[in-house]
């Protein structure tokens, strides 16, 4: 399955979107099931739309619609990564 | 040719031949100039960023002339999201470089102009508009970086520029011809002169009818014949040159890069003309073009802010303080300055409206509150940096002792601090403190964008104080 992060943009000082960004790639990585591909691609399964906040500059029909499903991630649950993980692949199965 | 990467910014830079001078010495390449490298990189990290996928969402955008996908600073705003968005990425890149990366006042000028020429077509029937058009599409399609040119030297400041002793204080036309204009004058503090690939030039104040040559609007680029850029100095420029930890921001240096542009009888093409005698614009130009570079202060200066706070923190942590409650009191007033700016660029963006050219521009009252404030708030959240960092901000050793082999043993030894910390760690946050809080960056906050009395001279014109006197009357039962 291939598999996309799409950034929200990363103004947010709150929150290390770089850091939570570089953790979910390496997890996908990790898992011969699925594969990292740019947004930019055209054969996207699952795309994940990663905002910094509630805000969630990224959520747009346009960049989910670049995948036949998604998950978006904006809110507190950016503050556990294994809880994102979980998430992740849940919903990546699902 | 499409979007560029920092890197072949950089190679696009070596295909210009621009005059440039520094300390007496005329600049072979700017991009390998030490003088110049720091605020190069800063600039390529603009580039960098709108192909980058953890930044594109903010820092590219869908160009309305050709539907491809461009570099925001490129762009003309075309909603209040594209207002926000312009303040999230300025406030993103700021966290990266901790230093001016130069591309908004271009991409403020592009903004401005666009708006006015339409304008001025509309009322004098000539074809400025569409002649930016066809340079706005290239500049899109080339991913230019432009400076935007406003300040002029204004002489005494006492009178127009017409009236002024020496006429070239203010730049003007000297000469019309069949083909184009000639130009003379200069314009001062220009950030990103050096390292761009043309100047938009616009003119700096309302105009009457007797400034009417002084009315002047044009792109060249930067090595057109008759141009000089004359680069300024910067609080420690020389340690650029012998040092590494020392320059403290070794990377994207401590401010944007400054520098005087002088026009010696430069010929501009009419295709490159877009203003030229219609002085009753001049004032809505520099009006726009204001309102758009004081809406960024409060994104580009809290990115910067972030990496401030975040430098005090951490050298407060190298030094044993950050127990001290008095140091999270400071933390937490640093943080409440730095969002109260973003507050006002945010604010200033969404009650922004569209323009009849179809584009959009900030609130002129919100964001003229948002640049004063930040004359105050980055001098005040640099007090408090420096506050907690100590006074061996201004008094450590250079890295040079630090490695010399007779007596870097002893800088080391006592200019440590918290056990565990490395003396390298703390000699490098206080050098990047002193970077970001002890010279030319903070002047930058003060006058960039125009000085305060410029911003108070707009908000008195904004703010409608009749309106407020009618509110106190009605209250207090006086008749009017």
């Amino acid at each position: 399955m291939r598999v996309a992060l799409k950034y929200c943009g990363s103004c947010n000082p709150q929150v290390d979107l770089l850091k939570i960004g570089r953790r979910l790639a390496e997890v996908i990585a990790r898992r011969s099931d699925l594969e990292l591909s740019p947004v930019s691609a055209s054969d996207i399964d699952f795309i994940v739309v990663l905002c910094g906040c509630p805000r969630a500059c990224a959520n747009r029909d346009e960049v989910k619609a670049r995948a036949k499903r998604h998950l978006l991630i904006s809110d507190e649950s950016l503050g556990d990564m294994d809880a994102l993980e979980s998430t992740l692949l849940a919903a990546a199965q699902g | 040719m499409g979007m560029m990467t920092g890197q072949e910014y950089r190679a696009s830079l070596r295909l210009v031949k621009p005059d440039v001078y520094f300390l007496g010495e005329k600049v072979k390449s700017v991009v390998d100039h030490p003088a110049f490298i720091p605020h190069v990189n800063a600039a390529a990290l603009t580039y960098d960023s709108a192909l980058a996928p953890e930044f594109e969402e903010l820092a590219s955008a869908t160009s309305h002339l050709t539907g491809e996908k461009i570099s925001r600073f490129t762009h003309i705003h075309h909603s209040h999201e594209d207002l926000i968005k312009k303040v999230k990425m300025l406030r993103a890149i700021g966290q990266q470089t901790g230093s001016c990366f130069q591309r908004c006042v271009g991409h403020d000028g592009l903004n401005s102009v666009y708006s006015v020429t339409y304008e001025i077509d509309k009322k004098k029937g000539t074809s400025y508009h569409e002649r930016f058009l066809k340079l706005l599409r290239e500049i899109q399609t080339r991913d230019l970086m432009v400076s935007g040119a406003m300040t002029d030297p204004k002489g005494d400041r006492a009178l127009a520029p017409s009236k002024q002793q020496d006429p070239d204080a203010y730049l003007h036309v000297v000469q019309r011809k069949a083909d184009g204009i000639v130009v003379r004058g200069a314009k001062a503090h220009i950030t990103g002169a050096v390292n761009s690939h043309g100047h938009l030039v616009m003119p700096t104040a309302s105009m009457t009818a007797d400034d009417a040559d002084y009315a002047v609007c044009f792109y060249v680029p930067v090595d057109a014949p008759g141009i000089t850029h004359i680069f300024g100095r910067q609080t420690n420029d020389t340690r650029k040159c012998d040092c590494t930890l020392d320059q403290g921001n070794e990377e994207y240096g401590i401010v944007g890069g400054e520098a005087l542009i002088v026009f010696d009888n430069v010929f501009v093409p009419w295709e490159q003309v877009f203003m030229c005698g219609e002085y009753e614009f001049a004032y809505p130009l520099v009006e726009r073009f204001a309102t758009a570079h004081r809406q960024n202060y409060g994104g580009c200066k809290t990115g910067l802010a972030d990496a401030l706070i975040g430098a005090t923190y951490l050298l407060a942590e190298a030094q044993g303080a950050q127990g001290a409650t008095h140091i999270r009191e400071k933390l937490v007033d640093m943080v409440h300055l730095a969002e109260t700016l973003y507050c006002g660029s945010i604010a200033c963006s969404c009650q922004g409206y569209a323009l009849p050219a179809g584009s959009y521009m900030a609130d002129p009252l919100l964001a003229n509150i948002t640049k004063l404030n930040v004359t105050r708030n980055a001098y005040e959240i640099a007090r408090l940096a420096q506050d907690v960092a100590g006074g061996v901000l201004a008094t450590l050793p250079s890295e040079t002792d630090w490695r010399d082999p007779r007596v870097g043993k002893y800088v080391d030894k006592y200019m440590k601090g918290a056990t565990g910390v490395p003396t390298e760690t703390r000699m490098r946050l206080i050098r990047l403190l002193e970077a970001m809080t002890c010279g030319t960056a903070l002047a930058e906050s003060m006058h960039g964008a125009g000085s305060p009395q410029a911003q108070r001279i707009m908000i008195w014109r904004q703010a409608n104080l009749e309106h407020k006197k009618r509110l106190a009357r009605k209250l207090a039962k006086i008749k009017e």
